[in-house]
């Protein structure tokens, strides 16, 4: 059985347009134009107990909408949602015990008190048995390697150890499964990889069901085996992070250096040139024509090195963005 | 009802460390009791009976006023409306943790707190003034003074968080909690007993929530009320908990509702 299935959801924001200005607002006052904002338009799937799944789009997606109608914050406007079985928006004590979200941009932790306050504060609201309580912070404290500010007053830690000890206080009470969003957001290049890094761990130790958005490929691409990736509401690709280069991209990259330099004229018949600086050169190339194509370019010009790789996953991934729109 | 003595602790912690802040607020309740008390005490210089109170029945109104003002009128309930306006609430909205309990608990914590300061204060004021005050004894006089000092914690409380409920709908909040709390502190016979007003005036306001805040309570313990003002009272706090409770709870649902319809 699935942990988590969604079913054609939807969810439509109700906003009003306002005329600016002064009489904009006595207007809105006695008729207010009501339109929908097609946040999630329809999507489905189904994840089973212990993935870890990237969910990507760019911003205004519709990821955060998703996740919010996941942990039981908003009501889906169609469609079925099951999250352990149960219906998030019915907000049951079973369901809340067993969930947690994780916002890059919301903070749960008390700002002016020590992380330690909040961790106890947690204990208690989520009635967790006191030696389960003090294993869970010293494993989670020294895998996130945060041992030593759990006292000192959240306000006067640095982003990346605020969101560490978010992180902790969110996972006390060991949730079933954990919803993040952008949980990288602001972070430098090594906080980055080291949220990465305990992700990963969490997920694997405790065989929790983890969702994690992005609209960063970088973080999806080290974590998750299955991506889904999401546009304008719409699930545009659901599946292995290895096969989107088959369905999307039918294409190979050659990269060659010459020993001089070569002019682009002569390159042009062999593919779509990406990139091109003289005497390197990087060519889009249909699958079935590469061996061909290497074999002419080695012949016609004098090549110092040549590759054939596949294209980059953010390549792609901005090609499916930039072909839906 | 352990997490709600750990809510209760963390308000606490959080007081300590804005220690400077509630020293301010404390000396402003200071001043503003000195200032009531001095005004009363000029106008009784002159004479010894006005609006039928005597020097030592209004001292003793406006110090059990203050008292009101600890107990009734400390409030953290607003905290809401910023936790509304920043997106923090959705934290209350993912735990298991009842949303009314965690605020009175919160509100309870900062009403002892303030209790002990006003103690405190008001010792050292008797002290150091040594006023005509009226000690009451009597426990028929002193039960309904404290049942009808719950009564109207219970109303202050319902009317602060139906008012920081409309955060979900309105953009500014603070502006009507201002406008009310200006209304309350005056209506509520926090700065003059409110029975020296005109009787037609009087008898309306008595209808109204706001006297059963300071004026009612305070006039319970004075001993001076006659038996069909104190029934009249305790029947009309009685209703308008009633509909306040019930106020509450529908604007709660419809605010939570509306939240997860719009999403913030
Ligand atoms: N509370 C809201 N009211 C109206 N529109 C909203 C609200 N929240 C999000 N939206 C809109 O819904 C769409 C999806 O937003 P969101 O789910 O936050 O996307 P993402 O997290 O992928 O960036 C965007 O167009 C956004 O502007
Ligand atoms: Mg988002």
């Amino acid at each position: 059985m699935s942990v988590i299935s969604v079913k054609n959801l939807k969810k439509y924001y109700q906003v009003y347009q306002k005329e600016p200005g002064f009489w904009g607002s006595i207007q809105a006052l006695f008729l207010r134009k009501y339109y929908n904002i097609k946040a999630v338009d329809g999507i489905s799937f189904e994840i089973p107990e212990g993935e870890l799944v990237g969910f990507i789009g760019p911003n205004g997606a519709g990821k955060t909408t998703t996740l919010k109608v996941l942990s039981g914050l908003l009501y889906p406007t169609s469609g079925e949602v099951r999250v352990l079985g149960l219906k998030p928006f019915e907000r049951q004590k079973q369901f809340q015990a067993n969930i947690s979200l994780i916002m890059g941009q919301k903070n749960q932790l008390w700002w002016d008190l020590p992380a330690w306050d909040s961790f106890i504060l947690n204990k208690e609201i989520y009635e967790i048995d006191e030696g389960i309580f003090k294993k869970n912070v010293a494993k989670l404290s020294e895998m996130l390697g945060v041992e030593d500010i759990l006292k000192i007053p959240v306000r006067k830690l640095s982003l990346g150890q605020r969101m560490k000890c978010e992180l902790i206080v969110a996972l006390l009470h060991s949730p079933k499964v954990l919803f993040l969003d952008e949980p990288t957001i602001g972070l430098d290049v090594v906080a980055q990889k080291n949220m990465r890094d305990f992700i990963k761990e969490y997920n694997e130790e405790f065989r929790a069901t983890v969702i994690l958005t992005s609209h960063y490929m970088g973080d999806v691409k080290e974590l998750c085996k299955r991506v889904i990736i999401i546009n304008e509401g719409e699930i545009l690709y659901d599946g292995s992070l290895v096969s989107i280069v088959n369905k999307f991209a039918p294409y190979k990259v050659i990269k060659v250096d010459f020993e001089k330099e070569v002019d682009v004229e002569k390159l042009k018949e062999f593919g779509e040139i990406e990139k091109y600086s003289g005497n390197f050169v990087e060519v889009r190339i249909k699958k079935g024509e590469v061996f061909a194509t290497a074999t002419k370019l080695l012949s016609e010009f004098d090549v110092v090195d040549l590759n054939i790789e596949d294209p980059a996953i953010e390549d792609i991934v901005r090609d499916i963005f930039n072909a839906a729109k | 009802m352990k997490k709600y003595w750990e809510v209760f602790k963390i308000t606490w912690q959080q007081l300590l460390i804005y220690r400077v802040n509630f020293a301010l607020w404390r000396l402003r309740t200071i001043l503003q009791l000195l200032l009531v008390y001095f005004i009363w005490w000029s106008v009784f210089q002159s004479q010894d009976k006005v609006f039928g109170y005597t020097t030592a029945s209004i001292l003793t109104y406006v110090l059990v006023a203050a008292l009101m003002r600890a107990v009734v009128l400390s409030t953290r309930v607003t905290d809401m409306i910023d936790s509304i306006n920043s997106g923090n609430i959705v934290n209350f909205l993912i735990k298991p943790l009842g949303f009314i309990r965690y605020y009175l608990t919160r509100d309870i914590a900062d009403k002892l707190f303030n209790i002990g300061f006003y103690i405190a204060e008001v010792s050292l004021l008797i002290l150091l003034l040594k006023p005509p005050i009226i000690i009451q004894t009597k426990l028929p006089v002193l039960i309904p003074f404290f049942i009808a000092t719950l009564g109207g914690l219970v109303i202050y409380f319902c009317i602060n968080f139906i008012v920081s409920l409309t955060a979900f709908w309105v953009e500014n909040s603070w502006g009507p909690l201002f406008l009310m709390s200006v209304f309350l502190e005056s209506l509520g016979g926090g700065l003059f007993p409110i029975d020296i007003l005109p009787k037609p005036l009087f008898d309306i306001l008595m209808l109204t929530p706001f006297p059963y805040l300071i004026y009612f309570p305070a006039k319970l313990y004075l001993g001076s009320m006659s038996y069909s003002e104190i029934i009249s009272g305790f029947s009309i706090i009685f209703i308008w908990i009633t509909v306040l409770v019930a106020l509450m709870r529908v604007s709660i649902n419809a605010g939570f509702r509306h939240f997860s319809a719009v999403g913030n």
